[in-house]
């Protein structure tokens, strides 16, 4: 069962995200809780954990900025 | 029954609204500044007598706390009581507002039904006293600007007294406003326990000319102005709204549509008041209809003054209206 | 000011579940957040769940509370249920509200959470008025009020505890002091060193107390809830408390000093009395575990219910806001 990774909206005020690198590379094996991407704001870097189990597809490049519930990856 | 030419004072027709409200239903509890008769029963009397009869369990003069007021009353409200809070005056609302209009304003809806609060607040206030800019206020306009409230008052001790008991027994939160020169006004006595309902205006004065929305004391004025015009040959319609919010647009749609004239008359500051709002609907529904401009009679964008020059010149007179009624008529 | 009762084994296991399903559910709001499922401004009390725990296990299903915004746990641990509350948190017509208040004002009667407001302070005035008709009523009920140290600064704290102290209402104030108060540190906001000092102002008992410590935070809770039952008047509890993550989720906690939070981690509270029920022989690895798997397996069904769920009408916006036409 594939899982969307998703641009979270974390605080008030978030409606897009930087997507600073991917802490894990792409077609590799990731379970649900492993570190998956920082995720940048005017402040500082937060990791994101993965939401499921799966092999890792990314879709979205990183050192990008994205809209808050944009797909940047797939876990397979 | 009574005798309908008996004649009582408004303080009368409110004491014995509540008095009899919390004969009938035990739920019903008064909390305010000086309410109680050790503090002689309210800055005006008008809860006089009403601890001795009751309790002083049920009937409490409080500390003077209004934003802990009007939060005692949401929260025996929410529990299924019927509180009747006082404030002592409208301007001291202010304290409150957080309760009002955060809280007992919203609570059905943000609980999705599951929580009322069937609050009534009494609030005094008008001009015409020398109290100047911070007791006099009417602030209606504020309140009727937030949805979940209802929002009540008076032209006549009779309609005091139906329509506070409307507001006691309705389920939602009901800002009662009552005005400090009309409480001394006497007028025929009401049928005992007969509720006047909320939402519907009253064609006090029918007249196929003009009408004149207004509510409270200016009801009175009003049919004063109506009175000098007849003789004139001009009949004004005189709609006594009696709920300001939410006002029957029926009735005065269906009044203006007659007369094809409406001219709204309050004693709250003319600009962004009640009126506006009403002349903003009637235009909408009625454009090609209107004969002339929708018009407003309201004060001055001032403080209330104090210097009782400025202070009659800053409330609605008869010359006020008449004036307005002669532009109309144009 | 403690009661001398400590609480029994059922007590204390009964207090550990209340406190880490209120645990539970905010991880999984955590994680449903970070990976963009449920998206909501969220508040976690996370670090701060023994308090209500305490309390809840001392109040019957007829007592009820106010809470705030930072309330998640107080309204789990009083009996909210939980696919209203994540169908509320969705916004979604199954909520507590219909969707129609949101996180920040669940409202749950029948498990007696009559209120959670957004202003700071606001629980306290509402608190009393459902306390003072059960004093006219003389129906044996309490109602707690849930609040943060701000609250104790804001002027609603001061009328409340004023107005409860003369009526002697029975209310039970429960002050969740977790230092901070959004971004301001309590000692910068707050003329008092303690809170619990400001009871004597209103002449009410006040009780400073480790809000992290079950035994000591549950004697504090049954002193003042069995004082407010036998008509005595109010408390003012200050349970000290810690919060794990920020005001808002998503903050980065640049305000705090460094290591500060590190250490409140590192003393997690939940954890702490998980070891020590095990310890004491109250309860076993394997009773808890299993509670605890039950429990995060009914929090993901709820939220799987709640995001399959439908939204509310369009109707809906003009329902509730008066009374039904009768």
């Amino acid at each position: 069962m594939t899982t969307k990774i998703l641009m979270p909206k974390i605080g008030f005020s978030m409606s897009e995200g930087k997507l600073a690198e991917w802490l894990v590379a792409d077609g590799a094996q990731v379970k649900e809780g492993d570190l998956l991407f920082a995720l940048e704001s005017d402040k500082s870097v937060q990791d994101v954990p993965a939401p499921g189990s799966g092999t890792l597809k990314i879709i979205a490049p990183a050192d990008g900025v994205y809209d808050v519930g944009a797909i940047l990856g797939e876990l397979v | 029954m009574e005798s309908t030419n008996r004649q009582i004072t408004t303080v009368e027709a409110l004491n014995s609204a509540m008095a009899d409200a919390m004969a009938f239903d035990d739920n019903i509890i008064v909390l305010g500044e000086d309410v109680a008769d050790p503090e002689e029963g309210g800055v005006a009397g008008v809860t006089h007598g009403l601890s001795t009869k009751f309790g002083d369990h049920r009937v409490r003069s409080t500390p003077i706390s209004e934003q802990a007021i009007v939060g005692a009353g949401i929260g025996s409200a929410m529990a299924g009581m019927r509180p009747i809070v006082e404030i002592m005056m409208m301007n001291f609302a202010t304290v409150a507002m957080d309760m009002i209009v955060n809280h007992a304003a919203k609570l059905r809806f943000m609980s999705g039904g599951q929580t009322q609060v069937p609050l009534t607040i009494r609030m005094a206030t008008g001009a015409g006293l020398s109290t100047a800019g911070q007791h006099a206020d009417y602030l209606e306009a504020w309140f009727a600007h937030t949805s979940g409230l209802k929002i009540v008052t008076y032209s006549s001790p009779a309609e005091a007294y139906g329509l506070l008991q409307s507001c006691i027994f309705d389920n939602d939160p009901c800002i009662f406003i009552e005005n400090f020169l009309a409480y001394a006004q006497k007028g025929d006595a009401p049928e005992k326990n007969l509720r006047i309902p909320l939402g519907k205006a009253n064609i006090v004065r029918p007249g196929k000319d003009l009408t004149v929305v207004c509510y409270g004391p200016q009801v009175g004025v009003a049919l004063a102005v109506a009175e000098k015009f007849s003789g004139e040959g001009i009949e004004i319609e005189v709609v006594d709204l009696r709920t300001i919010s939410p006002w029957d647009k029926e009735t005065v749609l269906a009044s203006v549509k007659k007369t094809g004239r409406l001219i709204i008359n309050h004693e709250a500051v003319r600009a962004f008041g009640v009126g506006a709002e009403i002349a903003a609907v009637v235009q909408e529904e009625l454009w090609g209809q209107l004969i002339s401009p929708v018009r407003r009679v309201g004060a001055p964008s001032c403080p209330v003054p104090y210097s009782r020059p400025l202070e009659l010149a800053f409330m609605s007179s008869e010359q006020d209206l008449e004036r307005e009624v002669r532009k109309t008529l144009e | 000011m403690t009661s001398q009762d400590i609480p029994n084994k059922e007590i204390l296991v009964d207090m550990y579940k209340k406190s880490v399903l209120a645990k539970i559910n905010d991880e999984n709001a955590r994680r449903v957040i970070m990976n963009g499922s449920l998206p909501m401004i969220y508040y976690s009390p996370r670090g701060q769940e023994i308090i209500p725990a305490a309390v809840s296990v001392n109040l019957s299903d007829e007592d009820t509370i106010c809470t705030i915004y930072r309330g998640m746990h107080d309204m789990v641990c009083k009996g909210v249920p939980l696919s209203e509350l994540w169908g509320e948190y969705a916004g979604k017509a199954t909520g507590t509200c219909k969707g129609k208040g949101g996180p920040m004002h669940i409202t749950h009667p029948s498990s007696g959470c009559m209120l959670t407001t957004g202003i700071v302070g606001s629980s306290l005035p509402i608190a009393n008025g459902l306390a003072l008709s059960y004093q006219i009523r003389k129906e044996n009920k309490v109602c707690v009020a849930y609040f943060g140290d701000a609250a104790s600064n804001i002027g609603a704290f001061h009328e409340a505890l004023n107005m409860a102290s003369i009526w002697k209402l029975p209310v039970v104030f429960v002050c969740q002091n977790n230092r901070y108060g959004e971004h301001t540190k309590f000692e910068k906001a707050t003329a008092v060193t303690k809170i619990s000092d400001r009871a004597a102002a209103y002449d009410m008992p006040g009780i400073h107390v480790d809000g992290n410590d079950p035994v000591a935070m549950y004697q504090a809770a049954k002193t003042a809830i069995d004082r407010a039952r036998n008509g005595d008047g109010p408390t003012l509890i200050e349970a000290m408390t810690f919060r794990f993550f920020g005001h808002v989720f998503g903050d980065q906690d640049g305000y705090m000093d460094k290591g500060e939070k590190a250490q409140a981690m590192a003393e997690d509270p939940v954890p702490k009395f998980r070891a020590w029920l095990i310890e004491q022989d109250y309860s076993s690895e394997q009773e808890l575990a299993e509670y605890e798997a039950a429990v995060d397996k009914e929090v993901k069904s709820a939220i799987a219910n709640a995001l399959a769920a439908p939204w509310p009408d369009m109707d809906e916006l003009n329902i509730d806001v008066l009374a039904a036409a009768q």
